[in-house]
């Protein structure tokens, strides 16, 4: 039986790939202000967006070396932090085909990979759709 | 290994949240530890790293404060202690239009002025 996607105000499609532009930032942004408002959101990544969540990441970056005892979180760790802030209320999918495209195979346990062709459904189960960037 | 190296960032503001620190200026302060001296030529979108704008806000998300973003004018001044040459294209600081005054230390150049200069140096990288 097809997956039943809870409605939500908002979808987030984030196509545009991370450590390029400042999308990432801006479509978290928009996640937690739409969230603070009183809003429902789900985010559905695409290509090289799928990146983000994968448990490989690990809580923080890498060890700055001008800065050897200060904390970065990954993204990984962030999208983590907004979906136990605001369950109930934010979804996280990811596109399977683009993240196993990437050897992206290890998500966070929140994280739904859906297939493409499912995109549509999520489209219809929400009331408004953004798209952020191209894949 | 003698002569500098000019590196040429042409377009800034690649991911402040997945970056944070690691960034083209911090690759910038590498090479010019490994490659024995290094001059930077800000241009495009990148000479918006240039303004000594203020400090760079924290951004909330979930019940999180993330106060580690990107900051180019830190990047740039650490280059800058550390003995790099900043170097920004006038027209394109021109054309941003902004108030606020350079980040003290970094050069202005006029257009193509760096690129008739590029016979001096030993090697030059886009970054």
């Amino acid at each position: 039986m097809a997956r039943q996607i809870p409605h939500t105000d908002v979808l987030i499609t984030l196509m545009g790939a991370p450590h390029a532009s400042d999308q990432v930032l801006t479509a978290l942004r928009l996640t937690q202000s739409l969230l603070e408002r009183g809003a429902t959101v789900q985010v559905w990544t695409c290509g090289y967006a799928t990146m983000l969540t994968q448990r490989g990441l690990g809580s923080d970056k890498p060890r700055n070396l001008a800065d050897w005892n200060r904390e970065y979180p990954s993204t990984a760790a962030l999208v983590e932090e907004l979906l136990t802030a605001w369950e109930g209320r934010l979804y996280w999918y990811g596109c399977r085909f683009c993240s196993d495209d990437r050897g992206a195979v290890d998500h966070l346990p929140q994280v739904v990979l859906r297939p493409p062709a499912g995109y549509a459904a999520n489209v219809a189960a929400a009331d408004k759709t953004l798209h952020l960037g191209v894949i | 290994m003698d002569g500098r190296v000019l590196a040429i960032i042409e377009r800034g503001y690649r991911g402040a949240l997945e970056k944070q620190f690691f960034d083209e200026l911090y690759l910038a302060t590498e090479l010019h530890r490994q490659l024995g001296g290094l001059d930077i030529l800000l241009r495009g979108s990148a000479v918006g790293y240039a303004v000594d704008a203020g400090p760079v806000p924290a951004v909330r998300l979930g019940n999180r404060t993330v106060d580690t973003l990107t900051d180019p004018r830190a990047g740039l001044k650490t280059l800058l202690a550390a003995g790099v040459g900043v170097l920004v294209e006038e027209p394109d600081i021109a054309t941003l239009g902004a108030a606020r005054p350079l980040v003290e230390g970094v050069r202005l150049t006029a257009a193509g002025e760096t690129a008739a200069r590029w016979i001096d140096y030993r090697m030059v990288v886009f970054l």
